[in-house]
Formats: structure tokens, sequence, C-alpha cells
């Protein structure tokens, strides 16, 4: 599963993309690419151990999970071939 | 390569590092990601004195990718628009499987260079690039293999040691060339005196480049013009031109350098010099 904080953003404030990017719901910013693997769950990568940002906010995404919020991104992403 | 080096005008070798695999355009929106903005600022870069480019690849929403067919598309955009600098290929990538590794080595044609990482870095609060032994000897064989030189990334002292096993149980063509790494975290810390010991820990022969990362960028360039070193400069090491204010291009970071270089006297060197300089 992906991070239930991760979402695909095109803008947010003053910043926008002509591609959606991976947008921290948690963090309130965009991501680096090599965080969104982390995101992503890519390669050995898992949110809940290797992402410090997740780990500080795991009771909040356990609480919304709880709530019936969305386990799912908004939009995938590509998958690294 | 010593201060002799400088004093008698040997050529330095001007890197630009594009656009790395780490931050993207939420760190700074000049920094190039597409395969077409990555083949313009390797031009821009090699206009104002680059003659090699290392190059990342990306998928389109920014994020990484060591797939072949990215890294093609990154390359014929750069034959596209720049004239003949050298191409180098990044072969890190932190949890990237092993074989995931290999893919950036497979273009068509290879790239005439190609990034080899020494061993392990931190990276967040709970991530290691591993980069093991066995992984960077896979790598050196199928470079070896398809006629790429190896950089080898030297992060920190400890590396140094393993260049020296690496020639001891390799063969890493003449001369071997690394480029030694300054900063935080598992980085050598970024002092002038650290540059001297790690220049004074290299093989007989070796020929170095030199990086620091973020402020370090410049001084330590600086220091490598002056030590008779070559250097890397662009948006994948530092994204600010000065404090608080953005770099505008790779190539305002890469002409910075060379006019430092010009104004020590070091003459910049060629694609073809610098081919010549590391027995491509």
């Amino acid at each position: 599963m992906t991070c239930p904080f991760l979402e695909y953003r095109s803008a947010s404030g003053d910043r926008s993309f002509d591609v959606a990017r991976a947008y921290c719901t948690a963090a309130s910013a965009f991501v680096q690419p090599m965080r969104a693997d982390i995101c992503n769950d890519r390669y050995d990568l898992q949110h809940d151990r290797d992402c410090e940002i997740y780990r500080e906010h795991a009771d909040e995404a356990t609480a919304g999970k709880a709530a019936g919020g969305a386990e799912e991104p908004t939009v995938d992403a590509d998958e690294d071939a | 390569m010593t201060y002799d080096d400088y004093l008698a005008g040997e050529p330095v070798i001007v890197t630009a590092a594009l656009t790395g695999g780490v931050h993207g355009k939420e760190a700074n929106p000049n920094l190039p990601e597409s395969p077409d903005e990555i083949g313009r600022a390797a031009a821009a870069a090699e206009a104002a004195g680059a003659a090699v480019v290392h190059v990342h690849a990306r998928e389109p929403n920014g994020e990484r990718s060591f797939a072949t067919e990215r890294f093609q598309a990154v390359d014929d955009a750069i034959r596209e628009h720049a004239d003949d600098v050298v191409i180098q290929h990044s072969t890190g990538g932190t949890a990237a499987p092993d074989d995931v590794r290999h893919q950036p080595l497979r273009t068509d044609p290879p790239p005439e260079m190609a990034s080899l990482d020494m061993g392990p870095l931190n990276r967040y609060d709970h991530l290691t690039s591993e980069n093991t032994r066995a992984l960077v000897d896979s790598l050196l064989a199928e470079m070896r293999e398809r006629g790429v030189k190896p950089e080898l990334e030297v992060f920190n002292d400890g590396h140094l040691n393993e260049v020296h096993g690496l020639l001891e149980r390799a063969d890493v063509a003449d001369p071997p060339y690394a480029t030694l790494i300054f900063g935080g975290g598992t980085l050598t810390p970024p002092r002038p005196e650290n540059l001297l010991h790690a220049i004074r820990n290299l093989p007989e022969g070796a020929t170095f480049n030199t990086l620091g990362f973020g402020r370090h960028q410049l001084p330590f360039a600086t220091l490598g013009i002056l030590l008779g070193g070559h250097v890397r400069v662009g948006l994948e090491d530092n994204v600010y031109y000065r404090r608080g204010e953005l770099a505008e291009s790779n190539a305002q970071l890469v002409q910075r350098v060379v006019d430092v270089a010009e104004t020590l006297g070091r003459p910049v060197a060629t694609p073809d010099q610098a081919r010549e300089i590391l027995g491509l």
C-alpha cells in the first residue's frame, strides 16, 4: 500500500506543475522525488518503516482509516521501470 | 595531481551535475527534469564551459527512474541539443535493487562514463544507500564490458580504502578517477584540510574531482582548482547561487566556477581535452 498521506497534486499555494507530483498531506508540502519512492513503497522501501514524517503522524493515519479515510492516493504515480 | 599541476596550468575539467535523483522542481523550479529540459541544460552548461554532464533520469512527474529507456531519452536529447559534451550516467539509487542499478549502463551507445559509488551513504533518518562491495564489482564488470569509464564516488575517507581495494582486485583503466565529496552526514566533513588528506590518500596516479554539497560547492571547487584537481558543480548538489537566492540554471553555476578557474589562471578543458585527460 502507498502512504495514506500521499496525494498527487498539480498545484498548492503559489506552486504549480504541468504533471501532478507527490504531495505529503502530513507535511503540507510537495515531496522530493526520492521520498516519493518511500511514499509509494517502491523497491524495498516502506513508508511506515522508512519515513520519519509518517512515523511522526502514524496515529493520525490510523485515526483517519478508522473514520473511513482514503487508503489510496487520489492519483496513482507512474511506477519506476 | 597537486598544486604543481595548478602552477603548470593543466586544464580543469568542469562536470555539471544537472538534475540528480533526490530533489526536483519542488526545491528549485529551474532544475531540469524532462529529457528535453536536461538536453537544453546540458547544452547551456557545455557552452558555459562544462566538458562532462552527470545525469540521472526522471519520470514525467519528476520521480526517479533507473530505466534504460528513460536514460536513452535523456541521452538523445543531450545529443540533439549539445555539441560534444561527455555524458556520464549515474548508477546511484537508494534502495533500488542491484539489477535496476545496472540499467543506466545499457543505453545505445553506452555512456562514456558512469558513477560508481564506493560504499554506504545515510539518507534521511531511516535509509542507507548500501552500495555493497559485490554490487560495486558487478557494476564495474559491466562498465568494463561496455567500455564505460568509472567515476569512483568517494563519500568519506573510508571509501578511499575501498578505492585502493578495488584497484587491487579489479582492472580499472588508467587513470583512476575519483570524485571526493564533502558535506554533512556520512560525507567527509567540509574542511579544507580534509581535502588535502583525501588527496594524499589517493592511489598513485589517480586523478580527482572535487564536489562540495550545498554552500560548500563554490569554495570546494575553488580548492579543487588550486590543488590541481577537477570540479563538479550543478543543481544536483546545490540549488542556490548564494544564501537565500536560488540558482537560475546549471549554466550559471558552471559559469561562476569557470570564471574562478580563469581568474586563477587555470584553463578550462574542452570535451576533447577531458577525454584525453581521463583516458576515454
